[in-house]
C-alpha cells in the first residue's frame, strides 16, 4: 500500500492499529509500524497527525527493542544450554538434533 | 580396485548421464561400526551427518603415525589400517589427536593375526553374579582375568568413523604416495565415510527422545533395544498357559548362549565363543530323545538357548525374571540345578574343567550343595576325560548361570575347556571363525562331501555332547542301567558346524526348515543379537534355525497334513497348549527316496529376550542389561580425487569475478543502450 495516496487521518488510524496490534505478542507489527511510518514521522514536513504518528512510531520502537532483547537473550541461553538441560531442554524442544548430545 | 586409468576414463566418458558418477566411485560391502548405549555410556564411532572426507594414507607402522597426526600438510586424513597395525595403541593415539583425522578403514585380511579379541579382560562383571556384596574378592576379576587378551576397543568411543573394507590401495598408490619425505602433489585420492548415528549420550537419553516424538514436529525413533528370543524345550512338554510355580514339579536346565558379537557391526560368528556350546547341547539333546522315551527319568529336562548374553546377559536376565513374576512355565524354585556348556571346542588333550561357584557353596546347605556337586562329577566321569574341578576359591565364568544364581542359590555347574584364563585367543572378535576351532576339511571336496565329512572337531565336540547327555540322564535320576546306551551322533554335529560355520545353505539345513523359509540360509549365519522384534516370526533367522533344529533333533515327525499341522487342536490326540507343531522341507527328492514334508511336533518354544529393563522403563538401571543401538539412515563410502583448496579458492573467485563482471557490463550496456542501438535504427513505420 502506498502511503503517498493516503489521506493522513486514515495514515493515523493504519499506524494506531499496528500500534495496538503489536500488544498481542506480536513483535513483527511494530517492527512494520517503525520501518512503515518511519518517513512519515521524522522525516515528512509537520501536518497535524504527524505528532501523534511520531509517539506511535517511538512506542513501537521501544517494545520491538524489548522485544529483541528478550527473544535474543533466552535463545542464547537455551542454545548454550540446551545439552546440559537434559530432560527439560528434551520437552522444551520442537526440533531435537539428531546425533549430537 | 580403483585404477588412476579408471578414473579418468570416467572422467572423459561422455556418455555417463551424471556428474556424480562421474566423480565418485561407491565403495562395496563396506561394514561399519555402529553406536551402542547403555545405561551410562555410548560406545562405538559416529561420522558427521554430510560425511567425513580424508585424503588416504596407508600406514606402514606404529611410527608411521607421525604423518598423518602432526607432519603431514593435507589434513583431514583418512587413514588405512592393515589388520595386523588395528591395535589398542594405535587407535588410542588417533583417537587422541582427532581433529586431523576424518577415519579409519581397516582392510579385511586374508588369515587371522595371532590374537585379537576387542571385548574387555573381564566380560559382563557388572551384571554378573559377583558384587560387593557378594563374593567381593571375586568380583571384578580380582583373582581370575577370563580375556587377558581383551584390549577393549568394542568399548571405546570414538567421535570418527572406522569402516572394514576390502583391499582398495591402487588409488592410494598412484596419487598420495609420500616419496622421500615430501608431500604428494594434488590432486589427491581421498575417501568419504558416512555412518552418521541418531542416538547420543546413553540409553535414558535416547528412549525418552523416542517418546517425546508426539510433540515433536519431527517425529524419529533414534533407537531401539538389543534383544531376539531365547529357545527352549524339554523332554517332557509343558501345558504353555499354565504359567508360574508348578507343585512337585523339578527341573534339571541345560543351557547355552547363541549370540556373540564383534568390533565391526554384523560380523561376528563366535565359533568357540558360542558355537562349540550350542552345537554340543543341540547334539546332546539329540541323544537323549530315544532314551528318556524307552526309561523316562524322574526328573524333566530343559534344554534353553540364550541369545544376547554377550550384552549383559539380554536372554538369561529375562528368563529370570519372568520366573521370578510367574510369567513363565516353571518357576526358580522349580529348577533342580543348572548345567551351563561354556566354551568346549579348544581343549587341550582330553580336558574338561567343571566350574562352580565357591560363595554359594559356603553359604548354603554345606551337605546338600557338596552332594549335588559330588553327583555331578560322578555323572560325569567318562572313560577317555580327565574331569576337573576348578579350585575352591575360583569364581564362575562369565554365564548365564550367574544370572540365576543372582536370583536365587541354585545348584549349578559350568562347563568349560579352560581352568582360569580362555584358550579363545579371538574372543568376541571377527575371527573366531572356523580355523579358530580346527576345522579342516580335506582339500577338492564338494560341499555336500564336506556336509558329511567327520571332521576332529566334530569328534571332540560328540565326545563333549555324549558326556553332557548323560550327565543330564543322571542328573534327573534316570536309569542307571541306560546310561551307556546315551551316545550323541558324531554326523549330527559335523553337520551342523558345517551348516553354522561354512555354508549354511545345505540340504540338511534345507531339510529342517519350512519350504518358504528358505531364504534365511541365503546369506551367512549372523549371530550378533540385533535388534529386538516384537513377534516370533521376526526373529533372527539364527534362531529360528536354531528353533527348528531343536524342534527336528528332540520332536518326532507325525502324519498330520499341512492343513492339520496348522490347526492341530481339531484332532483329539494334539494340542497346541502342548507342543508346537512344524511344517518342514523333509529331504528333498533324491535318488527316489522321496520324504516330502511332514509336520514335526515338539515342545520346543520361542521365549522373548528382551531387558526386563525396558519393560519395567528402567532405562538407567544397574541391574538389568540397559543396550540400545542407534539408529541411522545411510552408511556407504566413497572415493574420489580432491583439488588443493587453492585451486578450489581460485575457482571459486574467478566464477565471481565473472558474476560481478557480467553485472557491471549489464548495467553499463542499460544506461548506454539509446547510445548503443540508436545509430541503426530506423523510423518507425506506422504499417498496421
Amino acid at each position: 500500500m502506498n502511503l503517498e495516496r493516503l489521506p493522513n487521518n486514515e495514515k493515523l488510524s493504519l499506524c494506531r492499529k499496528y500500534y495496538l496490534g503489536g500488544f498481542a505478542f506480536l513483535p513483527f507489527l511494530w517492527l512494520v509500524n517503525v520501518v512503515w511510518f518511519f518517513k512519515e514521522a521524522f522525516l515528512k514536513p509537520a501536518y497535524t497527525e504527524q505528532l501523534q504518528i511520531k509517539t506511535y512510531v517511538k512506542r513501537s520502537g521501544l517494545g520491538l527493542l524489548l522485544w529483541v532483547a528478550v527473544l535474543t537473550t533466552w535463545i542464547t541461553i537455551f542454545q548454550h544450554f540446551r545439552a546440559e538441560w537434559g530432560v527439560v531442554a528434551d520437552y522444551l524442544s520442537f526440533t531435537i538434533p539428531l546425533g549430537i548430545p | 580396485s580403483v585404477t588412476t586409468r579408471d578414473l579418468k576414463k570416467i572422467t572423459l566418458d561422455v556418455n555417463s548421464n551424471s556428474v556424480a558418477q562421474k566423480i565418485y566411485v561407491e565403495v562395496n560391502n563396506t561394514v561399519p561400526c555402529v553406536r551402542l548405549l547403555n545405561a551410562t555410556h555410548q560406545i562405538g564411532c559416529q561420522s558427521s551427518i554430510s560425511g567425513d572426507t580424508g585424503v588416504i594414507h596407508v600406514l606402514e607402522s606404529e611410527a608411521d603415525l607421525e604423518w598423518p597426526l602432526t607432519k603431514g600438510p593435507n589434513p583431514p586424513y583418512m587413514i588405512l589400517l592393515e589388520s595386523h597395525l588395528f591395535t589398542r595403541s594405535i587407535m588410542m593415539k588417533i583417537k587422541k589427536e582427532s581433529s586431523r583425522i576424518a577415519g579409519v578403514t581397516v582392510v579385511v585380511p586374508n588369515t587371522s593375526p595371532s590374537e585379537f579379541s576387542p571385548h574387555t579382560t573381564c566380560p559382563n562383571e557388572n551384571t554378573g553374579v559377583y558384587s560387593d556384596t557378594y563374593g567381593p574378592h571375586l568380583a571384578h576379576c580380582n583373582t581370575t582375568v577370563w580375556n587377558p587378551l581383551g584390549n577393549g576397543l568394542s568399548y571405546e568411543e570414538f567421535d570418527f568413523p572406522v569402516f572394514s573394507l576390502k583391499e582398495d590401495k591402487q588409488c592410494y598408490y598412484d596419487h598420495n604416495r609420500v616419496v622421500n619425505g615430501s608431500a604428494p602433489q594434488y590432486p589427491l585420492c581421498a575417501m568419504q565415510l558416512f555412518s552418521h548415528m541418531f542416538a547420543v549420550t546413553d540409553t535414558a537419553t535416547c528412549m525418552r527422545r523416542n517418546d517425546v516424538i508426539n510433540f515433536s514436529i519431527n517425529p524419529e525413533m533414534v533407537c531401539d533395544p538389543l534383544g531376539d528370543f531365547n529357545v527352549w524345550g524339554s523332554i517332557r512338554p509343558y501345558n504353555r498357559s499354565q504359567l508360574g510355580h508348578r507343585d512337585n514339579e523339578s527341573v534339571v536346565m541345560a543351557a547355552a548362549r547363541l549370540d556373540s558379537r564383534a568390533f565391526f557391526w554384523d560380523v561376528s560368528t563366535g565359533a568357540e565363543g558360542s558355537i562349540s556350546g550350542f552345537v554340543t547341547l543341540l547334539a546332546a539333546a539329540h541323544a537323549l530323545r530315544d532314551v528318556t522315551q524307552v526309561a523316562p527319568p524322574t526328573h524333566n529336562i530343559l534344554f534353553a538357548f540364550f541369545q544376547g548374553e554377550a550384552f549383559d546377559y539380554i536372554g538369561s536376565s529375562r528368563m529370570v525374571y519372568d520366573m521370578q513374576n510367574g510369567k513363565f512355565v516353571i518357576d526358580l524354585d522349580n529348577v533342580h540345578s543348572l548345567l551351563e556348556i561354556g566354551q568346549v571346542g579348544l581343549r587341550n588333550g582330553s580336558d574338561l574343567f567343571l566350574h562352580s561357584d565357591p560363595v554359594s557353596r559356603m553359604n548354603d546347605t554345606v551337605n546338600d550343595q557338596v552332594r549335588e556337586h559330588e553327583r555331578y562329577r560322578c555323572s560325569l566321569i567318562h572313560r577317555h576325560h580327565r574331569l576337573v574341578d576348578n579350585f575352591q576359591s575360583s569364581p564362575l565364568p562369565p554365564s548365564s548361570l550367574q544370572r540365576f544364581l543372582r536370583a536365587q542359590n541354585i545348584p549349578g555347574i559350568v562347563l568349560a575347556d579352560h581352568r582360569a584364563a580362555f584358550n579363545n585367543k579371538y574372543y568376541e572378535s571377527y575371527y573366531d571363525n572356523a580355523d579358530n576351532l580346527n576345522l579342516r576339511y580335506p582339500p577338492n571336496m564338494t560341499a555336500e562331501e564336506q556336509l558329511e565329512f567327520l571332521t576332529d572337531t566334530a569328534m571332540a565336540l560328540t565326545e563333549v555332547a555324549t558326556v553332557v547327555a548323560r550327565a543330564l540322564y543322571k542328573q534327573a535320576g534316570g536309569d542307571g542301567t541306560q546310561v551307556d546306551n546315551i551316545k550323541a551322533d558324531s554326523k549330527t554335529v559335523t553337520q551342523m558346524l558345517f551348516g553354522f560355520l561354512v555354508q549354511a545353505n545345505n540340504s540338511w539345513f534345507q531339510a529342517l526348515i519350512p519350504p518358504e523359509l528358505k531364504d534365511m540360509l541365503s546369506d551367512p549365519p549372523d549371530f550378533y543379537v540385533g535388534v529386538a522384534s516384537s513377534s516370533p516370526a521376526k526373529a533372527k533367522p539364527l534362531t529360528r534355525l536354531v528353533q527348528f533344529l531343536l524342534a527336528n533333533l528332540t520332536g518326532t515327525a507325525t502324519n498330520l497334513t499341512q492343513d492339520q499341522c496348522q490347526k492341530p487342536d481339531d484332532l483329539p490326540d494334539e494340542s497346541v497348549q502342548m507342543y508346537s507343531y512344524l511344517w518342514v522341507q523333509g529331504t528333498v527328492p533324491h535318488n527316489g527316496t522321496e520324504k516330502g514334508p511332514f509336520c514335526v511336533r515338539a515342545s520346543v518354544r520361542l521365549s522373548q529376550a528382551l531387558s526386563p529393563a525396558f519393560d519395567l522403563g528402567e532405562y538407567a538401571s544397574r541391574n538389568y542389561s540397559t543396550w540400545t543401538e542407534s539408529r541411522w539412515k545411510f552408511i556407504k563410502a566413497r572415493i574420489f580425487l580432491v583439488a588443493s583448496r587453492d585451486l578450489e579458492m581460485l575457482t571459486l573467485g574467478v566464477g565471481v569475478a565473472v558474476l560481478f563482471s557480467s553485472l557491471l557490463v549489464t548495467y553499463f550496456i542499460s544506461t548506454k543502450a539509446d547510445v548503443l542501438f540508436s545509430s541503426a535504427r530506423e523510423p518507425a513505420s506506422a504499417a498496421y
